[in-house]
Parts: structure tokens; sequence; C-alpha cells
């Protein structure tokens, strides 16, 4: 399941590196020789966590701002946001450069005003794409989606991607209604498909099992660990398309020389041992890579599946 | 360098064993029990603590464990496995827990408390579900070196499943293991205290002991030993105080070496020490003297070389047989120049009873003074018996003829000097005679030809010879008592100059118209002769020197009494030779009685 965090809420900025000067950033002139360039690199995250998200974000950003020394970047700095909305604003007012997160945000943010431009693919925990299954118990009678009207259904954490806003896209665009609920055995309209919040992709397992909810969602990859043995007893109703595991977005009005540096250095982490540790530090990251179909194709499918959880986005 | 110590041998293997004092015994005893004692009170200390330290993990494992099931009971119920999953890491975050799980009523693993929780779905063990599923006691059952708690989690009536919570008793052994450690330590420390301890007790109590040991060599060096301080009142007080009576008493009884050398040394005879085959280990000064050698060069030589085989004897030493003496062996001693000293010797061998000699003992009295002195008498005697017995028997004889008118008839007044002369003739006579008989004495040259014969035959002879003597004094003798058929084996004539003697000093010290009384009787095998006169009894001062020669009292009207001064010591010698004894008893101004005493032959 990801584990993508965002959340409709407020926004609060963290500004998690304060010793670098206020008023945005952006490159600075070439510094002189073997002088540390002033640029600085900010580099934004959407967590409920500001600490731990700026622990394991600023070595990758230090790793990179260490390597822009040629176009004026010498300092890398994390953002942490607690809302999309938040990561709009910061930016579309130029107070981040870069913002690395899964489809869903990354094109909420391009869709809302922020300028946001796709440059690669991010393979987060060694996956460069994942979706959603839904499954039922074996012997409910389940068999399509259609068949869910009138029961229960429980999806993961409200901001996981593959938990929650994939699969809801998928009932949505399979014409159901979907209603959410607090308690998994409340009644049911016949014409509507209610859903709850397991909160924990286990849990979400375990109610289907135990006949809790009538189905649950969560992300294939971890399917058949989380069945285990009974995996038998799970049938898979539907499978949603696949989308990229995260998305490299670049802010409005960056300096291209500094984009295509970037670029150049992010592609090329995978080659060298340092790049290597830094990327299995930064969530077990395997490497970034462009979009088979293109950068643009890529956040228009997203931005196609968008319409269907852009409430829950905040939109 | 001294002599190596010997070291016992090990009758089993032949090395040495090693030799414990009494204080290497006595701390190698309390050593063994202190530490014998240390290991029991150390492994019941364990055991003890052990059971405590077990009783508590265990109580902490159950107690872990019913926290955690009530913990999880909502979660279980709500299928929360998230927030079960934080609460279980939770757990297994507290020390010693091993692994915890949660597990549904199918006995299906939810959670246990990590992301990968690679169990989940599996079934607990049989007994596991069997326990939650029918009772809500704790199940405890140790696997090795941990403990697996259980609870049943249930809701009301609803069973929900249970906790399974794995407990490491690591923590037990490892505080086992520190707490053998510590009383180990604390063992080692006590066993070195007490082993300090006994060492001092030890050497405190066998230090008496010691300072014991060292007077006693000291002692048996013949050195003399000093008192032992005598610090408590107990045992060991005693034995010292008991030790030093003894070398008082020692010192009171026997002399050191050193003074037995001096007294050695200042012998007048001559001390040789030989070994059993004769070496000689040892002589004293005068041996040395009379030897003219030094004593290093007679060590070590044979006493052969020094003195010669006494008559009738192979050697000196074949005189002395294994358990006696001999004594009074004659021989001589072979000077370094050449000269043979005639030599008194007496020879004992070294040895206590029953056991073989480890020496001789050769005491030699040199007799070359003596012998002169012999020589010297014999001279005289001699000389007495040449130039003045045989012209006072021609004068003698002059006098008789004189007195018998061979030369006419003499006028009164010659005849009273003649008379004189007659009998200072005689009286000289007499004392030649005593004297002769005396050297005879002395020099065992006198013949003795012994009859059995009734002695009361010579009592009267006797009496009838000094008839005519009594009578000149006005004494009268009386014989009394009888003795019958009794028989004595003597020489008839000495035993009547015994009696002879006797009666005449009677007779002389008896007063004119006194009584010589001669008795005579048997009491068992002793024949008995008493002479008793009525005298004026023998002076107390003189009675010591009765049978001395030439004795005579310092008392005037005494001494004019006395005859030649040699009777009484003449018939003392005759009545030893003859087996018999003289003796006397005396009251002055009493009388004296003298007793001849013979044994009886019948």
């Amino acid at each position: 399941m990801a584990r993508g965090r965002w959340s409709p809420a407020v926004l609060v900025v963290v500004a998690a590196e304060l010793a670098c000067s206020g008023g945005g950033s952006g490159p600075a002139p070439p510094a002189p020789a073997g002088a540390r360039p002033a640029g600085v690199l900010t580099i934004g995250a959407l967590s409920l966590s500001p600490g731990r998200e700026h622990e394991v974000v600023q070595p990758f950003a230090d790793y990179l701002a260490a390597r822009l020394g040629e176009v004026g970047i010498g300092h890398g700095r994390v953002v942490v946001v607690e809302s999309v909305h938040g990561m709009v604003e910061e930016l579309a007012a130029g107070r981040v450069d870069l913002y690395i997160d899964s489809p869903f945000p990354v094109a909420f943010a391009a869709e809302h005003g922020s300028g946001l431009k796709v440059l690669l693919r991010r393979w987060k925990h060694g996956a460069e794409s994942y979706r959603s299954l839904i499954f039922a118990r074996a012997d409910s009678g389940i068999e399509t989606l259609a068949d869910l009207r009138g029961r229960m259904i429980a999806f993961g954490e409200p901001f996981s991607t593959t938990g929650y806003l994939l699969p809801k896209t998928a009932l949505v665009a399979a014409g159901l209604q979907v209603a959410g609920y607090q308690d998994p055995a409340a009644a049911v309209p016949p014409d509507r498909v209610g859903y709850v919040f397991s909160n924990d992709a286990e849990s979400t397992v375990f109610w289907v099992l135990k006949g809790k909810v009538s189905a649950g969602a969560g992300n294939e990859d971890y399917f058949a660990e989380m069945t285990g043995e009974r995996i038998d007893e799970l049938r898979i109703v539907a499978r949603t398309p696949s989308l990229p595991r995260n998305l490299v977005g670049a802010r409005r009005g960056l300096d291209p020389a500094v984009e295509a540096a970037i670029v150049d250095v992010l592609l090329a982490m995978e080659d060298d041992e340092k790049g290597r540790a830094v990327l299995a530090a930064y969530e077990e990251t395997a490497r970034f890579d462009r979009l088979p179909q293109g950068e643009e194709e890529a956040l228009a499918e997203v931005a196609g599946l968008l319409q269907f959880v852009a409430e829950d986005l905040g939109g | 360098m001294g002599e190596p110590a010997r070291v016992p041998r090990s009758w089993s293997t032949g090395w040495p064993r090693p030799r414990l004092g009494l204080r290497g015994r006595f701390i190698a005893f309390v050593s063994a029990v202190v530490i014998a004692f240390g290991a029991v009170l150390t492994a019941f200390a364990v055991k003890v603590q052990n059971e405590r330290l077990r009783h508590e993990l265990e109580e902490r494992s159950k107690l872990l464990t019913v926290v955690a099931a009530a913990n999880a009971t909502d979660a279980m119920a709500l299928l929360e496995i998230g927030e079960l999953r934080q609460l279980f890491l939770e757990i297994r975050q507290q020390e010693n827990v091993v692994d915890v799980v949660a597990f549904d009523e199918d006995g299906r693993i939810l959670t246990d408390g990590t992301l990968k929780n690679p169990r989940r779905h599996q079934l607990v063990a049989e007994g596991v579900r069997r326990h939650t599923a029918s009772s809500d006691a704790l199940l405890l059952e140790f696997r090795g070196a941990v403990v697996e708690v259980t609870k049943p989690v249930i809701l009301g009536a609803r069973r929900l499943g249970g906790v399974t919570l794995s407990y490491s008793l690591t923590g037990l052994a490892e505080d086992q293991s520190a707490f053998t450690r510590r009383t180990m330590l604390v063992g080692a420390v006590f066993a070195s205290l007490s082993l300090l301890a006994t060492a001092l007790l030890a050497a405190a109590v066998t230090r008496p002991l010691r300072e014991v040991t060292a007077a006693t060599r000291a002692l048996s060096r013949g050195e003399a030993a000093p008192p032992l301080p005598v610090r408590t009142t107990d045992e060991v007080g005693e034995l010292a105080a008991a030790f030093n009576e003894m070398t008082a008493r020692l010192r009171a009884t026997t002399v050191s070496r050193d003074e037995l050398d001096l007294i050695l040394d200042t012998m007048g005879e001559c001390l040789v020490v030989t070994g059993v085959d004769g070496t000689i280990r040892r002589v004293n000064k005068a041996a040395c003297e009379l030897a003219g050698v030094a004593e290093e060069a007679l060590v070590g030589s044979n006493c052969r070389r020094l003195f010669r085989a006494p008559a009738g004897s192979q050697s000196l030493l074949h005189a002395a047989t294994a358990d006696a003496m001999a004594h009074g062996l004659e021989t001589a001693l072979q000077t370094a120049a050449g000269e043979a000293v005639p030599v008194l010797v007496s020879v004992a061998p070294l040895a206590t009873p029953g056991e073989q000699p480890r020496g001789y003992v050769i005491v030699a009295a040199d007799l070359s003074e003596r012998l002169r002195v012999e020589r010297q008498k014999d001279e005289f005697v001699t000389m007495v018996h040449h130039e003045v017995r045989a012209p006072l028997t021609a004068v003698r004889g002059a006098i008789g003829l004189l007195s018998g008118g061979v030369a006419g008839q003499l006028p009164d007044s010659a005849k009273e000097l003649v008379a004189i002369a007659q009998r200072n003739a005689e009286r000289m006579e007499r004392l030649v005679a005593d004297i002769l008989t005396a050297r005879k004495l002395d020099a065992g040259r006198m013949d003795f030809q012994f009859l059995e014969v009734e002695p009361m035959a010579l009592v009267r002879q006797a009496a009838e010879a000094c008839a005519a003597y009594a009578g000149k004094y006005g004494v009268h003798i009386v014989i009394e008592g009888d003795l019958g058929e009794t028989r004595v084996r003597v020489d008839p004539d000495r035993l009547i100059q015994v009696l002879n003697n006797v009666l005449a000093n009677a007779v002389r010290f008896s007063p004119p118209g006194g009584t010589v009384n001669l008795h005579s009787s048997r009491t068992g095998s002793t024949v008995r002769i008493a002479v008793t006169d009525a005298g004026p009894g023998i002076p107390e001062s003189f009675r010591d020197r009765v049978f001395e020669k030439f004795a005579r009292a310092d008392d005037g009207s005494w001494r004019h009494r006395s005859g030649t001064g040699l009777g009484m010591s003449i018939s003392k010698a005759i009545m030893e030779e003859l087996g018999g004894a003289i003796s006397f008893e005396s009251a002055v101004g009493a009388g004296t009685t003298f007793f001849v005493d013979l044994p009886a032959a019948n």
C-alpha cells in the first residue's frame, strides 16, 4: 500500500532548513572557483511528520545540490507541508523548486495553478508503478464491481493512492455511487457502495476474511504477502490501471539550465555508488527515469482519474 | 652446606611425598573445611537466588502478558490490526520479550508487532488453541530459556483469541551468572581471609611447638635451652611450663656436654670410647697424656694399639661380654715412647639392656704409682724381715739365755733389766710379725688352709692361749655359750689368730680383776663369737678407724693400752678371707664387744 501522505488540511509550512536566506530559492550567480555556490535548491515534501520527512529527504537534497554547482546551486533545503494545497502555494511562490510525490497529489498540484512540470519518474520502494486490487471473500458471491452495491468495502488510509484513491476511481469509473461510513456494520443502500477506512492494509485483509466488510482494496504488490496461506479464501474482483510510483515535478519558472542539470544528476544517480546509497536511503528508491509514454502524457493520464477523487484531495 | 633434607617417598609411586607439618595440616584442614562450607553455602545461595529470580521473571512475564492482553482487547475486537501492531511493537521493546503474537478465536495469528509479520494467518499450537477456547487462565510453557505465556482474550461472552508472549530467561541466566560471580568473589575473598586467619592461627598455635622443638634440639646438641615463654594458661601454656620444668630438672640432674667434657678431661683415669670393632671414637685428656699421643692421632685408631690384651684374653674388648662389664683387668698401655704403662682397666659395653653394644667404654687407671708403692712396701718388708727380724731373734735368744742363767746367776737388779729387755724384744717381734702378716695379706700372699672344724674347739684354744696373757693383767676369760656340733670351714690357725687379737685387746682394756666374756652362739647359718670386756669403751672419734692400720686413739689413757696398731686391721683382712666378718659395739665407760661372725658349714 502506498505510504505517501497528504491532507486537505490548512496549509502549514514547516521550514526544516532555516539556515538559508528567505525570499524563495533559485540559482545564484556562479561562485568563484573553489568556493561553494550560494544558490539553494528546495525540495518540497508532504507529510504529517515533518521531522522524520526532513530526516529522510535532506541527504537526497544535499546530494543533489552538491552536484549542481555548475548551475550556481550550493545548498539543498527541504520544506515539509501538511497539505497538497500548501504545496501548491509553495510551488506557486517559487519557494519549492522540486516536488516529488505520488501521481495524484503531483497531478493535483499541477492542475491547481502551481504550474508544476513533470520531469521524471521515481522508482519508490523499487517499484516503477503500482495499482490496486479490489477483493472479496471467495464464498461471498461478489464477482464484479457491480456486485458491491448495497455492500460495504474497506479502504486503507484516506490519503493512500492504492488504498483509497485508485480503487475509489475504479468504483466511480464503473458507474457506482460510493458513500463513506464510520461503522463497518452500517446499513448500505442498495444503490450505493458503502466504504469505511480500516486505516491499515492488514486490517483491510482481516476485515474481509472475517466478514467484517464485504470487500477490501489495497496495493497489488502486497496482496500475496498480506493474505498468505489464506489467499485462496479471497477472490480478486477488479484491478485498477497502473500509475507511475512517484513523479518528480519542477516549479514553474525554474531556470531551464538548473532543470536540465537536475534531470541529468537524477538520471545518473543509479550509476554512482554514492548515488545508489543515497537512493536506497531515500525510501528505497531504485532509480529515476523518464516516463515511457512521455511526461505530458503520463500527467494527462493521472489527471484523467483525478476528477473522481479531486474532492478527496481538497479540490 | 648441610645435609639435604630427607624426603620420605611414596610407597606407590616412589616420588617424594610432600611433608606437611602440623601448621600445614592445620591450614589444609581448615582451608578444606572453609572451602567446602563456602561451596555448599554458595550452591545453596545460588539455588535460592535462582528460584527467586525464576519466580520473579515468571511473575513479570505473566504480568506483562496480562497487560498486553488487556490493552489488545479492544483492537482485537475491532480487528484494528494497525493499532494492535503498534501496541505489540511497544511490547516487543520491553526487556526480555522475545516474541509476542495476537491470534484470533480460530488460533490464526493476527500480528506479531512487526510490519512484515511473516506468520500472519498461521495457526498457533494446538494446545494453545484448546486452552484459549476453554479457559481464561494463563498458560505457561517453558521452552529452553524461554517461557511462553498465553492469555486468552475475552470480551464479555465473546472469545476473541489470545495473546502469547515469549519471555526470555536469558536474563535469569545473566542474573544467575552475575550472582554466581559475585558469590564466588565474596567466597574467594572470604576463603582468602579465612586462609590468612588460619595461617595466623596456625602460626600462633604452632609457635610454641616450634619453640619447644628448637629448645629440644638445643638440648639434644648439649646446649642450654632458654626458658620458653608461657603466654597462656591453656594446654599450650601448660606444655611450655612443663617443658621449662623438665629442662630445669634436667639441668639439676644432668650435665651438659661441655660439663661432661670438662668432667672427663679432669678425670685422673683414662677414658677411651670405641666402636664395636675397637676403633677409638673418643679419648679424654688423661688417656692422651698417659699415651703421649694427641687426641687427633688416637681417634680413629684401634684400641689394640693402645692396650695390650689382658692375660687370658685375645684382646681387651674380648674381656667384656656383650651385656656385662669387665673390672679389674690388669694390662698395659702402650705409650708413644714405647713404654708399657701398667693399668687397671674396666671395660663396659655401650648398650642399653637387651641391645647389641654400639661400642665400648674403657676406663684405665695408671698403676705405675701404686706398683711403685707396693714395691717400696715389699722392699720395706724385706728389709724388716732381713734386717730387723733376724737380729731381733738373735737378741731375743741372747736375752733368753741370760734370763736362763747361761751366763750365770744374775743379780736381782740385772734380772729386772733383762726382763724389760725380753718384754720389749717380744713386743718388737710381735710388731715385726704383724707387719709381715699385714703385708702378706695386702699383697695377697697369705696362705690359707681351709678345714671344716668345730669352732668351739678353736674358741677354747684361743682362750687357753690368752689365759697367761690375761693373767698378767689380772683378767679372767670366761667362756660362755655352746655351738654344739656346729662346724665352720676356716683356716683354724688364722681364726685363732683373730680370736687372740680380739681377746688380747679385751684383756688390755679390761680393768684389773675384770672379766672378758667369750660367748659363742649360732643364729641361723651364722656363727657368732662375741668378746666382751668391761673396759672404757672405744671413743666416739676413733670408732671409724678401729680397723685401719696403725690406728691409735688420741685419748692418752686409751693409747697406752694399744698394741702394734696392726692387730685389728689384720683381723679384719683375715675374716674377709675366711668369708666372715668382724664388727663391734661399744659404749664409752661401759665396755666393748667385738663380734666375729662366720658362716656355718652345716
